[in-house]
């Protein structure tokens, strides 16, 4: 057997055996779990980083399943933006299982921490599969495994409030699943196929021989971008989000916002560009105005969610409202189309992960050690827990989006591309959001580090298993502001193909 | 134009500062005494280090050093030019003076105010050895923000409120600065300073070019604290503790001004400038607050205010002079960077011993203060008398090249908002002198400890500095001798 042909679909298939199997060790032995888990996810990460190098948007990895070509069967199709998201998501989640170690002991019910980790395998096996999936049914399946996994994660401490957030969650989540639904079955009825690529291809003959079906294609279109859009939290349908990110336990909040809205951005980016590209003929308008709809709520969204955050006293309820901030830059920057905006964005996919990831592990610290949650107790944290306030201080310059730091990256490409499609208004809504979000995030470093304490001066960190992946997400957020290079050119060839249609 | 020399030698020199952040990690818990001494050997060895560069600097060469590529077409990278080894220059020898005035100075909060003193010179070096705007960029908003710690030291509420209105200030210049860069980018498809204006006519429609200009002077304004931006000046200043006063006033502010140097010299070019006509209203803006602040600096009873609002005078000189847009106005601009540089270093340190050693902060409670403390006081009033002016002292040679360089562009009228400065500054200057020195009823007692010579020595420099500037003015090494270079090469 030809392992290294099959290594798409092992990206996947690994983590969803391990995920199958961890009940099992727990009935034995409850520790076991978590080394089973990391174990699990470390083997997928190494997977998916050897793929680094060898997949270009425009040369995807390809693996057919069951040896079914497309467009009958299933396709795994990496491309640079699936590989992007993967490598994130497996990075991701070494650092939020070592996190977890500790941080389950004492704030889930025993009983719960094997589901736990079960459940958190079974979320980055849905992410990866989404991520790299090229079938559109297939990305709806994994899209439906994580929803379901995400309610049940934000949930899992059992609190009445917890419950209720869940609920709330879910009750967005599975209509946006229906209408993402919706819009695969009216595809399927005029393009009979589920491909991306080859639906995109079908469309685009129905759009030269004017086809009359193609007002479904065009309404599918819409239902896609409305479903999509709260999965990603974009801003007048956001309002599940913060309640359901402050409420979950913090390494699942940061689960939550560094990595499972950025799939309703992939599902966004899938459906607007492999699916419908660009330009055909017939419903070009109807595309480009549901671009417009898309930057111009992506752009009012950054300085609303800024002061909703400033408006905040619960520490968690802030950053999730930050992570709106954030989408909508994301958003943004895909949605004004150009090359450099469109790159912008897909490195603030990676940049908030690790800011955003960082914010909410620190919040996690602080509960673990003290239990405080109101932004106010966090007076003088700085002199107690100087790694802790520290990295959050670092990761609060990603943030807010200066320099150096990958936030600012990410933010001149995307003001960058709005300049260059004369998006004056949104160039000066993002600007104006990124000076609140630093009167929220500052807030909080000038609590920890500049008024009297409320703790005591004596040092009293957090556990080593939890300081590793906060220091390292707050390293990195500078690492690729400085080195972003790394990064940029790869992601500009990738918007290049995908904007090119 | 100099020859160009690649070198290791500016990121050695912007990064040695962080030294203190290690000593800081190994030593203050520890041993307190000795690695405050390490901290400001880390500051002198940062000087020293600037120091080899000065032939180049002196012949108008160019020292290089690229980073990394942030995005394509944008590096990070540094470039010491003359103006920029001037700048440095300065930089350095007033965080000297400061950090060994802090060790007397400051008795609280070492490590916390030791590693943003060190941090702020890091990145005020990289302000002045930016090869481009982005870079420049970059390091402008670390400096804004490892300001606010020196502020708000003291964390009293006056200090905190001045720390807020501090950062609500220079967060939203930095926002601003920000948009005018991306826009120079997006027009001029480059950001590099290549010692020449890299926008033109030609490429650029004139409204643009004029938007990009005035957002870039709201942006560095703020810093500049041209009028009306310049509200977080009297609130700022006084609060934060006196050596980081004297360096907020002395050199902080002038970080802003060298972002409009190299806005003026080295996006826009004197050609382009003149062509778009914002010189004169431009220096209608720097007169208006010349006078203005003065003006108000007038009622203020507390001394260090005074002495902001004085700042805030004094550093519209430079951008008088530099908008003049002649060879002797921008001499007088450039000078003024470094000769009020020594004048209000000098004054915010002797303020500083005053309130040490006698508490007193209003100008009323002056009285006799010159009998307790002569030495310090001389060096105040030496320095009162350079702001008005007066000649033998560096005050006079700025203001006289400032009027030569008025009547060179042939707006000699400009002298009388000189003049009425100089008469202003006498206005609020002397009667401290008067009450320190002769509402004395006691005799003047030179006593063996006036004060700490941590603290007098660094005054006393910096006082007899304010001379030196003024009498050997053209001695090679001095800012006069570089200043030429950079005039020569622009004009």
């Amino acid at each position: 057997m030809n392992l290294a042909a099959r290594q798409p679909v092992l990206l996947v298939a690994v983590p969803l055996v391990f995920a199958a199997t961890c009940p099992l060790w727990g009935m034995w032995k409850r520790r076991i779990c978590f080394y089973w888990a990391l174990g699990g996810m470390s083997v997928t990460a190494f997977l998916a980083w050897s793929l680094i190098g060898k997949v270009s948007q425009k040369a995807p990895l390809t693996y057919n399943v069951s040896g079914w070509r497309p467009p009958w069967g299933i396709q795994i199709r990496i491309d640079t933006v699936g590989l992007l998201l993967a490598c994130t998501i497996t990075a991701m989640s070494i650092l939020l299982l070592l996190y977890s170690y500790r941080y389950v002991e004492k704030e889930i019910p025993t009983q719960r921490i094997v589901y736990y980790y079960t459940l958190l395998l079974l979320i980055f096996t849905a992410m990866l599969g989404c991520s790299v999936t090229g079938d559109l049914f297939n990305f709806f399946v994994f899209m439906e495994i994580f929803s379901i996994t995400s309610y049940a994660l934000v949930a899992i401490s059992g609190e009445r409030r917890a419950i209720r957030a869940a609920l709330k969650y879910l009750l967005m989540g599975a209509t946006s699943s229906l209408t993402v639904l919706l819009a695969i079955s009216f595809l399927y009825s005029v393009t009979g196929s589920l491909n991306m690529v080859d639906i995109g291809q079908v469309l685009e003959r129905m759009g030269r021989t004017s086809s009359p079906y193609l007002p479904v294609a065009a309404a599918a279109m819409i239902f896609f971008i409305a479903g999509f859009c709260v999965k990603a939290a974009v801003f007048p349908v956001h309002v599940w989000l913060p309640e359901a990110h402050s409420i979950a336990p913090s390494p699942v909040s940061a689960l939550l916002s560094a990595l499972v809205i950025k799939m309703g951005v992939l599902g966004i980016i899938r459906t607007l560009f492999t699916v419908y590209g660009r330009g055909f003929s017939s419903f070009s308008e109807v595309w480009g105005a549901l671009a417009t709809v898309l930057s111009w709520a992506a752009a009012l969204s950054i300085p609303v969610a800024a002061i909703m955050a400033i408006m905040q006293t619960d520490l968690k309820v802030m950053i999730a409202y930050s992570s709106v901030v954030h989408v909508g830059y994301i958003v943004l920057g895909i949605s004004v189309l150009s090359v450099q905006g469109f790159a912008g964005g897909l490195f603030n996919i990676v940049a908030h992960a690790m800011g955003k990831g960082c914010f909410f592990l620190v919040a996690g610290i602080i509960i673990y050690k003290h239990g405080f949650r109101r932004i106010d107790d966090l007076k003088g944290l700085g002199r107690s827990m100087p790694v802790t306030a520290g990295a959050f201080a670092i990761a609060s310059l990603s943030i807010v989006g200066l320099p150096p730091s990958a936030g600012f990256i990410a933010k001149w490409n995307i003001l960058y591309g709005c300049l260059q499609q004369s998006q004056y208004i949104q160039v000066v809504l993002a600007l104006f959001g990124s000076m609140l979000s630093a009167v929220y995030c500052f807030k909080v470093v000038y609590y920890m580090f500049f008024t009297g304490s409320n703790v005591g001066a004596k040092m009293d960190e957090g556990p080593m298993t939890m300081l590793i992946p906060v220091t390292l997400l707050a390293a990195g957020t500078v690492f690729f502001g400085i080195f972003s290079a790394l990064l940029m050119p790869t992601l500009s060839n990738a918007a290049r193909v995908l904007l090119a249609r | 134009m100099g020859k160009v020399t690649s070198s290791v030698l500016p990121s050695i020199i912007v990064f040695t500062p962080w030294l203190t952040l290690l000593v800081a990690a190994l030593w203050a818990r520890s041993r307190p005494r000795t690695s405050r001494g390490l901290y400001t050997a880390i500051t002198v060895a940062t000087g020293l280090l600037i120091l080899p560069m000065y032939g180049i600097a002196l012949d108008g060469g160019v020292v290089r050093q690229h980073l990394v590529r942030v995005v394509p077409g944008i590096d990070l990278a540094f470039r010491i030019d003359t103006v920029g080894f001037y700048f440095g220059l300065l930089l350095a020898v007033l965080w000297i003076a400061a950090g060994v005035y802090s060790l007397g100075y400051i008795h609280e909060r070492h490590t916390r105010y030791y590693c943003f003193l060190a941090l702020n010179l890091s990145f005020c070096l990289g302000v002045a050895f930016s090869a481009n705007m982005f870079t420049l960029f970059i390091f402008y908003e670390l400096m804004s923000l490892a300001t606010y710690p020196l502020i708000i030291h003291e964390e009293t509420a006056l200090a905190r409120r001045a720390g807020l209105k501090y950062l609500i200030y220079s967060i939203s210049a930095g926002a601003v600065i920000l948009a005018a860069v991306l826009m120079q980018y997006f027009y001029g498809d480059t950001l590099s300073f290549l010692g020449h204006g890299t926008l033109s006519l030609a490429k650029v429609s004139k409204p643009v070019l004029l938007t990009i200009f005035s957002v870039y002077m709201l942006g560095f304004g703020v810093k500049a604290c041209i009028m009306p931006l310049h509200g977080w000046v009297p609130d700022a200043h006084p609060a934060a503790p006196a050596p980081a006063s004297a360096l907020l006033s002395g050199v902080l502010l002038k970080v802003g001004a060298f972002g409009i140097i190299r806005v003026l010299y080295d996006v826009f070019g004197i050609k382009l400038l003149r062509e778009l006509g914002v010189g004169l209203p431009m220096l209608y803006v720097a007169s208006f607050t010349i006078i203005v602040a003065s003006l108000f600096a007038i009622p203020q009873t507390d001394l260090k205010r005074r002495l902001a609002y004085s700042s805030v005078a004094q550093v519209s000189y430079i951008i008088l002079g530099l908008f003049l847009l002649s060879p002797d106005g921008a001499v007088g601009g450039l000078l003024q960077i470094a000769h009020h540089a020594f004048m209000k270093g000098t004054l915010f340190l002797c303020a500083g011993i005053i309130i040490h050693e006698t508490g007193k902060r209003d100008i009323a409670d002056m009285e006799g203060v010159g009998s307790k403390l002569p030495l310090t006081m001389m060096a105040f009033s030496i320095a009162a008398l350079a702001m008005m002016g007066t000649p033998a002292t560096c005050g006079f040679i700025t203001k006289w090249e400032l009027g030569l360089g008025a009547i060179q562009a042939h707006r000699g009228y400009f002298i009388v908002v000189l003049l009425i400065s100089a008469l202003l500054n006498a206005v609020y200057y002397l009667p401290i002198v008067y009450l320190a020195f002769f509402k004395s009823k006691e005799t003047i007692k030179f006593s063996k400890r006036e004060t700490r010579p941590s603290m007098l020595i660094p005054t006393l420099v910096c006082g007899v500095m304010v001379i030196v500037l003024g009498i050997f003015v053209t001695v090679p090494g001095l800012p006069y001798s570089l200043v030429k270079v950079v005039v020569n090469a622009v004009f």
